[in-house]
């Protein structure tokens, strides 16, 4: 409640920051419709080919892309962002003043910096994924529904944990900017199947960078084709990241020294 | 003031913080082998310190650049954990960053900023109001009595970084006390400034003090602020404690010598051969000129000089007094003067 009410207010100052720059907005608005456009079109060429891709066929993997761009997306808006600032903060000492606030850290420091323009990812992922629901027909019944929902959130705490882990890095090596990279080049992987890649790069998207939690385990919930173990297993795995990165934040809070004044 | 009997505001105990500072010798060859070896030197930042503030006090906390006030600081706010040492603030141990002690005390730098950069000031409060859960109508009363004592009016509407730096700094102090804390640590909170904006700032602190008793820990290198701020101060020096005490007895203590300044009748005419005689050592006369005579004298020889030149001199008008606290807090600073060389008057 008190992660929804501190997002709400990152939100509203982010986007009263935001709306001061216009063009960013239209930077943001090329930027993901190329990036869906590519996305799509990936799809069709290959189903210009083949009626099916790794066990998938054209419309599951339009819901794939539609999924792929809104997670893409809800990383965007808040999760990476405000990663980033408290890499920065770490540098520079400014995370001085985050921690004299009276409320989690951890839930501050995850939810203080907002880009707004990214939801524009989130509302065209939706689309694309609605489209794909509504071609997809009646395949897609409640219970899929559900645990599409729930695969989804466990997938968004997968990510959100290894991202946090990754900044807290910050408080050992201070100057690490670039760490973030490293997730978004692999998430790039997770427009397509997981499944499709070779061994190698499948384990490596699952156990190294875990892609595949966050887009591919949930559009195969939503299409029934998750076994019930795996969806037990993804939601112990999720609880597992989240104690674990909030051990490893508060081991690396300890370590915190601050900028020298 | 009356006699506090509560338990302290702040209690510091052996406090000792160090840091691992990273070290490699100059050059590219040293700087790719600190990428496989890394050689790190503690830095003892804080060394053993102690003292505590009662409710309602304002404590000067002083010492040259580097010698762990802000460190202390830190730690006193629960931003840092220190290496050994027991420490409270408000009873809490600050670390834990227990959210009932963060809601009442403040931290404000005036080296650093917390609003926002490119919304209004009044957003930034909002958001205060919000994490600090301030219930609105004791918010607008708040926030209307520090509009007043900050004379903060039209510069709420205007985004941070379109205000001056002293602006800011009253935005920054109105926005760190809407939640009214109980203790304040304050980080040389007028560098910078103006010296209208530094009295400002200063008449400022002394009001809230008065209207809501808060604790406040400041540091400054600005002696006005100290002197017009603090009966109580607190020395520090490469992380060790010089002084706990008295303004005055600082600098009691840490003078060695008293100014005595005589003006003698009718312009001191024909005198000028004898004073010299009476005075004693030559490096005592600081300057002859015009019948005013001014002296440096060791604390201890004060009284007899005084005595003497009295009692020899055409005297219309003497003058005994401390030597100027900036100059005393240098010698301090520089180690020239220390309570092992110099006995407590």
């Amino acid at each position: 409640m008190r992660a929804v009410g501190l997002f709400w207010l990152s939100l509203r100052i982010g986007a009263m920051n935001a709306l001061q720059y216009r063009a960013d907005f239209f930077i943001q608005l090329a930027q993901s419709t190329i990036g869906l456009g590519t996305a799509l079109a990936g799809v069709a060429i290959v189903f210009g080919q083949t009626d099916e891709l790794g066990g998938w066929r054209r419309d599951e993997l339009v819901a794939l892309i539609g999924v792929f761009v809104m997670v893409g997306g809800l990383v965007g808006v808040v999760i990476r962002p405000s990663m980033e600032r408290l890499m920065e903060g770490v540098r520079l000492g400014t995370l001085d003043f985050t921690l004299t606030k009276p409320v989690d850290a951890q839930l501050l420091v995850s939810v203080r910096q907002v880009d707004i323009w990214r939801l524009m990812d989130v509302a065209l992922g939706a689309a694309i994924l609605v489209f794909a629901i509504a071609q997809l027909g009646g395949r897609v019944g409640l219970a899929a529904a559900a645990a599409f929902a729930v695969m989804l959130l466990a997938g968004l705490a997968i990510v959100y944990s290894f991202l946090l882990v990754l900044a807290t890095l910050a408080f050992w090596l201070v100057r690490i900017e670039n760490i973030l990279v490293i997730f978004a080049s692999m998430y790039e992987a997770g427009r397509w199947p997981v499944g499709i890649y070779p061994a190698w790069l499948r384990v490596a998207l699952t156990l190294l960078v875990p892609v595949a939690f966050a887009v591919t385990i949930p559009v195969e919930s939503l299409i029934g084709r998750l076994e019930p173990t795996t969806l037990a297993g993804t939601i112990l795995l999720a609880a597992c990241f989240l104690v674990v990165s909030r051990w490893f934040w508060r081991l690396g809070l300890s370590r915190y020294t601050g900028a020298s004044a | 003031m009356a006699i506090d009997d509560r338990s302290p505001a702040i209690l510091v105990r052996e406090l000792r913080k160090t840091y691992a500072v990273p070290e490699r010798e100059p050059g590219l060859r040293a700087a790719l082998g600190s990428l496989v070896r890394r050689r790190t030197r503690q830095v003892e930042a804080v060394a053993g310190i102690s003292f505590h503030v009662s409710p309602g006090e304002i404590v000067g906390f002083l010492g040259p650049n580097g010698a762990g006030k802000t460190t202390t600081l830190k730690v006193l706010s629960g931003l840092l954990h220190p290496t050994a040492g027991e420490v409270r603030s408000l009873g809490h141990v600050p670390w834990q960053r227990d959210p009932a002690f963060l809601r009442r005390m403040t931290l404000i730098m005036g080296q650093r900023n917390q609003l926002a950069w490119d919304i209004p000031v009044i957003d930034s409060f909002e958001l205060n109001r919000a994490i600090f859960g301030v219930p609105r109508d004791e918010y607008r009363q708040r926030l209307t009595e520090l509009t007043d004592l900050l004379e903060l009016g039209e510069l709420m509407r205007k985004p941070v970084r379109n205000l001056s730096l002293g602006e800011r700094m009253k935005c920054e102090f109105a926005g760190s006390l809407l939640h009214r804390p109980e203790v304040l640590f304050l980080d040389e909170p007028t560098i910078g400034l103006d010296v209208t904006m530094q009295r400002r700032i200063r008449a400022f602190i002394a009001e809230y003090n008065s209207r809501t008793g808060a604790t406040t820990l400041l540091t400054s290198h600005y002696m006005a602020d100290v002197e017009a701020l603090c009966r109580r101060v607190v020395v520090i020096h490469h992380g060790t404690l010089l002084y706990d005490g008295d303004l005055t007895g600082l600098v009691a203590r840490f003078s060695p010598h008293k100014s005595i300044t005589i003006d003698l009748e009718d312009g001191g005419e024909g005198l000028g051969e004898r004073i010299p005689a009476l005075v004693g050592p030559p490096e005592w006369i600081v300057s002859h000129a015009e019948g005013r005579l001014t002296l440096r004298v060791p604390r201890s020889e004060t009284a007899r000089l005084t005595t003497r030149l009295l009692a020899n001199l055409p005297v219309r008008d003497v003058i005994v007094d401390e030597p100027p606290i900036d100059e005393i807090i240098d010698l301090v600073f520089a180690g020239r003067a220390g309570p092992a060389e110099v006995p407590p008057a």
